[in-house]
């Protein structure tokens, strides 16, 4: 009699580990395709940049300089092999960007083009398609951690091969630059 | 009032749909078997005392209730079955809404697409209706028919941090299966209704035009019809009750506060929604709609529908909280 109770519950803790260990599989999956679509929106917006370039060289030929930066950025974010090299890249591109964006207020005729207000749109469609997209991805990532760190899973993760994982954050030597307001120069 | 998590909540409401779709059949049941028994006051002849007497034949019903029982079924399962293929297009058509491309309206497609990503769930599709007042709703039972509807009076009275809000709160429906129960009671509501106003109209046709054989004796049958007339209604009443402990099921307030809460986690920007619902406030409503029910799907209930027996029964438990309540909690974050 006792040979199976014994035997149910240890058939009770077996799936009870089961369902822990899949349930952290699911959350990492989850974490892993959330940070696969934060790539494919930084496609879309590396892949907008050069029609961007194309249709303000017409217009604004004085600021060659600074469409050669943005084309600069955006190779070098294509480039970025390594996450550190693709973040730092990223950031420049955003800002040079950015840079741009102020300096065309200037165009009055760059702004009654059609195909630049609809490419203005895009691009800034896509800054906040990345930004709900890294939000879910730190969402996935706390839950993930959740997971991870609260009892009784924590017991089992560190067997598994589970650990706390990081957030979508901003270097702490970046976040002084970002911190500051950005720079408007006439 | 207890708040639980998104997973209890979800869970609880597909547990509320299944309940529903089990108590249907049971209760179409029951009323068919009411019915049967309106034609179970028989009148026979007794031959000791030569004269005729009237008896409640209860063979005869449960006979009749058991014939007539497959066919009823038959009946319901169809309707389900249309209503589960169809609930998307009847709801289209009942409020004249129109589904909308990205291209047609991009800074609403991108609204809702972008909520979607940040929080991870698959895009529902976007009807808009052609109507001056405010509104919005969430209707759909599964993947394929999850809808967001908005009027265009919402869509150009409201900017876009306050759209944003009203859409996330609409989405948070969808994420917490609402509208499955919501859906699955509107369907059912909306059969029983009929069905009810069918059988009172075509009992009271058959006592006050006298058909069927057992009427024609003479004043003895007349009193007693007025009794079983009275007892017919008071049953109808009573599954008119039955009705709206159905809805007052399905529907609940938390469900509301839950939605804003949602959304206002989905944008971050409670003051947004918060905003929102104080424009919406001022004109609500959808065009013609005016059934009791359906309204429960809107973001605010609009406070002059008050048609009809039943509506007014269901109106008791109204589902939506006191928008200055919801205001206020949304404002003090």
């Amino acid at each position: 009699m006792t040979w199976i109770i014994i035997l149910i519950v240890v058939a009770v803790l077996v799936l009870f580990v089961i369902g822990i260990y899949n349930n952290l599989v699911k959350l990492r999956n989850n974490r892993e395709n959330a940070f696969a679509d934060i790539d494919v929106q930084l496609k879309q917006r590396y892949d907008l940049v050069p029609q961007l370039v194309a249709t303000v060289k017409g217009y604004a030929t004085h600021e060659k300089e600074l469409l050669e930066a943005v084309t600069v950025a955006r190779s070098a974010a294509v480039n970025a092999s390594s996450i550190d090299d693709k973040i730092a890249a990223d950031n420049m591109l955003t800002s040079a960007l950015s840079g741009l964006k102020v300096t065309l207020e200037a165009y009055p005729d760059l702004k009654a083009n059609q195909n630049f207000l609809q490419l203005q749109g895009e691009l800034s469609d896509i800054e906040n398609k990345l930004a709900a997209v890294r939000r879910f991805f730190n969402s996935a990532t706390r839950e993930l951690n959740n997971a991870v760190q609260t009892f009784p899973g924590n017991i089992l993760a560190g067997m598994f091969g589970f650990h706390k994982e990081s957030m979508y954050e901003i270097e702490a030597s970046e976040r002084a630059a970002v911190e500051k307001a950005p720079e408007i120069k006439f | 009032m207890q708040y639980v998590g998104i997973q209890t909540q979800i869970a609880k409401n597909n547990w509320n749909s299944i309940v529903l779709l089990l108590m249907f059949p049971c209760i179409i049941l029951g009323m068919l078997w009411v019915f049967c028994c309106i034609f179970g006051y028989q009148t026979a002849y007794d031959y000791y005392s030569n004269e005729q007497y009237s008896y409640f034949n209860w063979d005869f019903v449960n006979e009749a209730w058991v014939s007539l029982a497959p066919w009823a079924i038959a009946i319901v399962a169809i309707w389900l079955g249309i209503a589960y293929l169809f609930n998307a297009q009847m709801i289209q058509h009942a409020t004249g809404a129109k589904p909308l491309e990205r291209r047609e309206n991009p800074r609403i497609y991108n609204i809702v697409e972008n909520l979607c990503m940040s929080c991870g769930m698959p895009m529902p599709k976007i009807n808009i209706v052609n109507d001056p007042q405010l509104n919005a709703f969430a209707s759909g039972i599964n993947q394929k028919t999850y809808t967001v509807t908005l009027t265009t009076g919402i869509i150009n009275l409201l900017d876009d941090e306050e759209l944003a809000g009203v859409v996330a709160h609409e989405l948070t429906h969808i994420r917490n299966r609402d509208t499955r129960v919501l859906i699955v009671s509107i369907v059912f509501v909306g059969i029983l209704s009929t069905v009810l106003t069918l059988l009172t109209r075509g009992v009271l046709r058959y006592f006050l035009w006298g058909g069927g054989g057992s009427r024609r004796s003479g004043k003895n049958n007349g009193g007693a019809g007025i009794i079983v007339v009275v007892i017919v209604a008071i049953v109808c009443a009573a599954i008119a009750y039955f009705l709206t402990l159905l809805t007052r099921f399905a529907i609940s307030r938390k469900r509301e506060f839950m939605a804003d809460a949602g959304g206002a986690e989905l944008t971050r920007n409670p003051r947004a929604l918060a905003s929102a619902l104080r424009k919406i406030s001022a004109n609500p409503g959808l065009g013609h709609v005016n059934r009791e029910d359906v309204a429960q799907l809107f973001i605010i209930h609009p406070q002059k529908l008050k048609q009809g027996f039943l509506d007014s029964l269901t109106s008791m438990f109204s589902s939506h909280p006191n928008t200055q309540e919801r205001i206020r909690i949304l404002e003090q974050f």
